[in-house]
């Protein structure tokens, strides 16, 4: 191992460790804050809160060191951050709402299992790229996890959405380990047919077009987006998915083609959808005027822009806004909880940090050198990144409402969990990509030792 | 608890986040010069280096195993990569590939040093291919790579 390898991993892990160490000074801050609104004293348990959320970072940072330790240093600080500013929302939600909605223990349970499933991934897989060769497990799986809450008995509904599977006493969302799941397949697909698809075999009219049979495996998410947004009523995760799957095909094949094509297919859905559905129509009415029915349908997103309002330039301050009146603050529009307390200061922030995390991860697919790394660290990215956009561009009426939750800050367990499998995968691509280029300069080394002493 | 303090407190937990944002754009200011250094790197003369003397700090695991995967009357076939060993349809190859029609005579060699595996191919006709891709002089092969000399494909299995 070179030295030059070493200083890198030294860089990168002390770096990720002082970052680590500020978002929790911040995090902790934010806890006290939220106290000191209430009455002019520490909070009582601030020592049980600084020592959990030190036990989790110091558990996924050595697990970083030990596991990937030429890994990119931002991603796991960012995560923590955003993490933390969501649980204080979220807290600061509990203290206005009653005992039996309290959702902080549940969600710092979850940011719990959340980085055990982070070590597990990073301890269970140690190379990606082994990934690819179980592409089409990977597809089945992805496919089953998808129709889990459809089965009769299994599926349960909550807020109109048929998203949830009961296990036990837990409802879980499969839908959020199934992105993971079809990001893997289609990286791996892609890979394989990208030449094929990039280059077309049949003419019609002035356009080449591949041979329909390596299309088929394409339209499969078209199906599965439309299907979720019919028969599950979701169309965050509808829109997310063929967002995410175009995107990969585009990078994969850099024919502008199929974005023009599979944008043309998603509009015809979204109109078809538009007539014949009343939920998908009643979104985009509430999305044009949420005015005109502030009592009943408009009232969420109508909370959520007086929440932005009232917040103004630094917000209320941590504690002292009213954001418990939003309908569902804690998941879908914790954006506007924490615009209403943070103010437009506060959401930037938190818009940065979202933008540094996605730019990261894209950092790390730009970076690696197999095609496959490439293509999946893109496609988790470009997840995060929709995600983000879908759910506080609805918040905010940039585009229609659609439920989705903000990763990493959101309350809820099956995304959490999701977001650190994503995080755990993104990382060791990162380490894996720096492990490859430092053998190649090694080799590289060897070789012209070799070349001058032939010489 | 006055509310001015409160109101200065918040300016200062707000002022913490931009800081740790401005932190994060620096490492990433770090990271993305760090990449140009990288790439030049590779590049560096060496002045001195052993030649014929092969580190053997991983001396134990000095030794790999290729694993035919394809085509299926062969699949299976394990050759221990020891030493050099040749590929072809000659009869005096280590691996000989009889039946292969797309594979040349003397194809490719693999070998072992300082720890590491090669495949160099030997100007053969059809070309040898590491995880479809045509190499051309020699190139390294990790553990999971297939390797594929005419119609037939191997993987480096440890």
């Amino acid at each position: 191992m070179s030295v030059n390898g070493s200083a890198l991993r030294k860089r990168r892990r002390d770096d990720e460790l002082k970052l680590g160490a500020l978002a929790l000074v911040i995090v902790a801050a934010g806890h006290v804050l939220l106290a000191l609104s209430e009455s002019p004293a520490f909070p009582p348990d601030l020592w049980a809160f600084l020592g959990g959320i030190l036990a989790l970072f110091v558990i996924a940072h050595l697990a970083v060191r030990r596991l990937a330790p030429r890994a990119d240093p931002t991603l796991l600080p960012l995560a923590a951050l955003l993490l933390g500013i969501g649980y204080i929302t979220i807290s600061r939600l509990d203290a206005a709402a009653g005992a039996a909605d309290r959702v902080g223990p549940t969600q710092a349970l979850w940011a719990a299992v959340g980085v055990v499933a982070f070590v597990a991934t990073l301890v269970l897989l140690p190379t990606v790229r082994a990934l690819a060769r179980y592409r089409y497990s990977f597809l089945m799986l992805g496919v089953i996890a998808l129709l889990l809450p459809l089965v009769p008995g299994l599926g349960r509904e909550i807020n109109g959405a048929l998203l949830w599977v009961r296990i036990g006493p837990l409802t879980v969302q499969p839908g959020e380990a199934a992105k993971v799941l079809l990001v893997v397949f289609f990286a791996a697909y892609l890979v394989d047919k990208r030449e094929l698809l990039s280059s077309g075999s049949r003419r019609i009219g002035r356009v080449y077009l591949p041979d329909p049979k390596h299309l088929g495996p394409l339209l499969l998410p078209w199906g599965a987006s439309i299907l979720i947004m019919v028969q599950q009523k979701d169309l965050g995760s509808s829109l997310l998915f063929f967002v995410a799957f175009l995107a990969m095909l585009y990078m994969a094949t850099g024919r502008y083609g199929y974005v023009v094509i599979g944008m043309g297919l998603f509009a015809t859905a979204a109109i078809v959808a538009y007539k014949t559905f009343g939920h998908v129509q009643s979104r985009i009415d509430i999305w044009i005027n949420p005015w005109q029915d502030l009592q009943d349908t408009g009232y969420q997103l109508t909370q959520s822009l007086f929440a932005f309002g009232s917040g103004g330039f630094a917000g209320t301050g941590l504690g002292l806004g009213r954001p418990d009146v939003i309908p569902v603050a804690t998941t879908d529009f914790i954006f506007a909880a924490i615009g209403e307390e943070l103010g437009l200061l506060g959401t930037i922030a938190v818009l940065i940090g979202f933008m540094l995390l996605v730019g990261s991860a894209f950092r790390i697919s730009l970076q690696a050198q197999r095609p496959f790394l490439k293509l999946f660290g893109a496609g988790l990215a470009t997840i995060l990144g929709m995600q983000t956009f879908v759910i506080i561009g609805g918040v905010t009426r940039v585009i229609p409402l659609t439920g989705v939750t903000l990763p990493f800050v959101s309350y809820g367990g099956s995304s959490l969990v999701a977001n650190f499998v994503i995080l755990a995968l993104l990382l060791r691509i990162s380490d894996e990509s720096a492990a490859e280029a430092e053998d190649d300069a090694a080799t590289e080394e060897a070789r012209r030792a070799i070349e001058s002493a032939h010489a | 608890m006055t509310d001015e303090l409160l109101t200065v407190l918040k300016f200062c937990f707000l002022a913490l986040l931009y800081l740790f944002l401005f932190r994060v754009v620096r490492v990433v200011m770090l990271e993305l010069k760090a990449d140009k250094i990288a790439l030049p790197l590779a590049a560096l003369p060496v002045t001195e280096a052993p030649v014929s003397q092969p580190k053997r700090s991983r001396g134990a695991r000095d030794e790999s195993t290729l694993v035919i995967v394809a085509p299926e009357s062969r699949e299976g076939e394990t050759f221990l990569l020891d030493q050099e060993i040749t590929v072809g349809r000659a009869p005096g190859c280590g691996i000989v590939l009889a039946d292969d029609t797309f594979a040349s005579q003397v194809h490719a060699r693999i070998y072992r040093q300082g720890g590491k595996t090669y495949v160099e191919d030997l100007g053969s006709t059809n070309g040898t291919l590491l995880n479809g891709e045509r190499i051309s002089g020699y190139v390294r092969v990790r553990r999971g790579d297939r390797v594929q000399f005419g119609q037939t494909i191997a993987e480096l299995t440890r």
